[in-house]
């Protein structure tokens, strides 16, 4: 546990050296968000509010689901895992004392936890001032949405990382990373929020485990479920995380048989 | 000149062929690409589906604008994001001292042997967004009409490889820069949708200093006959004039950076 830790606030400390980077983040994650409150503005027109949705629901959605809980860079462990195969640092990783996708999720939750801190809590500040964000439908609502963050980024890493395994055969890291962007685009909710969707589609975003990245957290957040429903989804969110957390261990014990180390 | 052009045109054929030897490889890459860009316009498409209209613009406009921004960006960036996009490491590892001693321009020597035929995907996409829109939109087909749509076209390319060169550029200064790439393509995400939604200050610079508007948002408006803030009667010309303009400003800032290189590796 104690090197799990340490990984994490190495990946925190590495992330923070990055000055100049990091006030291009920031600045690169304000004009996201402005282009996603844009599209809605836009789209909305001077209705304050259709299909029962508020224009400042839907600004809400786009702060939060466009921050804290956006899936776009988490494709980014499949590009690491692919390097780290492609370049055959993965025999060293074997070696080390903390699991290879143990490493890995501890690596991407120091790089995450810099990206609230630092990026994205600044952005929701200066956006929020600007365009207005909507509190918690209820504290309930608030201690659920708690709950349903700590399972999103469970399913977004460790997605990212059983689809960053698959490397272990296909060898191409880079297409899958792209695979992974387009289902994620569409099924976490990132942009458009499943409610919006079309029904047949709303019941596949809804059967699997992708819109609990930013969809199901928002839904809570924004009082769309009841305190009931919210518990359910939680549940259902920790059911899919251990699922999840299941098939890494499964695909990893496979991966571990696929290394050949040839020399040293 | 003849002799140079036949040297660069080898090492596109030496790229070309090397890619080839991993067929499946490539065609998943281009498949993969194209699901991802789906992806994004499938949320997009989703919008319009429920709203009818972003900003007065219909899912066949927008698909135009989608079409010719992704295509137009496949055809400037085949030349120039992968090759560019590693400047930090040619010059922070030296490599970017030997290209200096080549008896060849480094800046064609890096975009000619790098030359990526992994964008067959965003070309397929946009080039079939395109096939798709045209023929539901009243556009009227002139000379002067197709002229735009292929000049627009070659536009974009432009200044797809123009802003990627002077970003590449850049890390002959500051060493680091590939994280200047991200903020590229937060505003080139921008300019896939009409500049007209976006808050004033975004809308002049999308239109001046981060010249991204002329890939799609101008030349498509103008086709469609819809009114571009700012440059009124002006934007076909200069839809047209954007990417060589931008060319002279990239080849400058090129220059200028090489002249203050000074040697980043060991």
């Amino acid at each position: 546990m104690s090197a799990f830790l340490a990984l994490i606030r190495a990946a925190f400390r590495r992330e923070s050296e990055h000055h100049s980077r990091n006030v291009f983040r920031i600045l690169g994650s304000l004009v996201e968000i402005l282009a996603r409150i844009s599209i809605w503005q836009a789209a909305f027109g001077a209705h304050p509010a259709l299909y029962g949705i508020t224009l400042s629901q839907m600004i809400t959605y786009s702060l939060i689901g466009g921050t804290i809980l956006s899936s776009w860079d988490a494709t980014m462990i499949v590009r690491d895992v692919g390097a780290t195969i492609r370049t055959g640092a993965i025999g060293s990783s074997l070696l080390r004392p903390v699991g290879y996708p143990l490493m890995l999720l501890a690596d991407q939750l120091g790089v995450r936890l810099f990206d609230w801190l630092l990026v994205s809590l600044p952005v929701i500040v200066i956006m929020g001032l600007i365009y207005g964000i909507e509190p918690p439908a209820s504290l309930g609502h608030a201690m659920f949405f708690l709950g349903h963050v700590v399972v999103s980024l469970a399913i977004l890493m460790l997605t990212g990382i059983l689809i960053g395994l698959f490397s272990f055969w296909v060898f191409d890291a880079h297409s899958l990373e792209w695979f992974m962007r387009g289902l994620l685009a569409v099924l976490s909710g990132g942009l458009v929020p499943i409610w919006f969707f079309p029904k047949g589609l709303a019941e596949v975003a809804h059967a699997l485990p992708f819109s609990w990245i930013t969809y199901q957290p928002m839904a809570v957040y924004l009082g769309e479920r009841d305190l009931a429903a919210s518990a359910l989804s939680l549940a259902a969110g920790c059911g899919w995380t251990a699922a999840l957390g299941a098939c890494v261990a499964f695909v990893w014990s496979r991966a571990c048989g696929q290394v050949v180390v040839q020399g040293g | 000149m003849r002799e140079t052009l036949s040297l660069l045109l080898y090492l596109v054929r030496l790229r070309v062929r090397t890619r080839l030897e991993f067929r499946a490889s490539l065609v998943i890459a281009w498949v993969a690409q194209a699901f991802g860009y789906a992806g994004v316009f499938t949320q997009i498409w989703l919008i319009l589906t429920r709203f009818e209209n972003i900003g007065g613009w219909t899912w066949p406009q927008m698909a135009l604008l989608l079409g010719f921004h992704t295509l137009g960006y496949a055809l400037g960036a085949c030349f120039t994001l992968v090759q560019l996009r590693r400047m930090e490491e040619i010059v922070l590892g030296g490599e970017f001292d030997t290209l200096l001693v080549r008896p060849l321009n480094p800046w064609a020597y890096l975009v000619f042997s790098g030359f990526n035929i992994e964008y067959g995907g965003h070309i397929a996409l946009g080039a079939g967004l395109i096939a798709w829109a045209l023929p539901q939109l009243p556009i009227v087909w002139t000379p002067a009409t197709l002229a735009l749509f292929v000049g627009g076209l070659i536009s974009a390319a432009l200044i797809t490889a123009s802003m990627i060169t002077i970003i590449g550029a850049c890390a002959m200064v500051l060493g680091r820069a590939r994280y200047l790439f991200g903020i590229y393509f937060d505003f080139w995400e921008l300019s896939r949708y009409p500049a007209s939604i976006f808050a004033v200050p975004f809308q002049i610079a999308l239109l001046s200093v981060i010249p991204l508007g002329y890939m799609a948002y101008v030349p498509v408006s103008v086709l469609l006959g819809r009114p571009v803030p700012y440059l009124a009667s002006a934007a076909e010309l200069a839809a047209l004039a954007a990417g060589p303009l931008s060319v002279v400003v990239a080849a400058a800032f090129w220059r200028f950076c090489l002249h203050r290189y000074q040697g980043g590796g060991g």
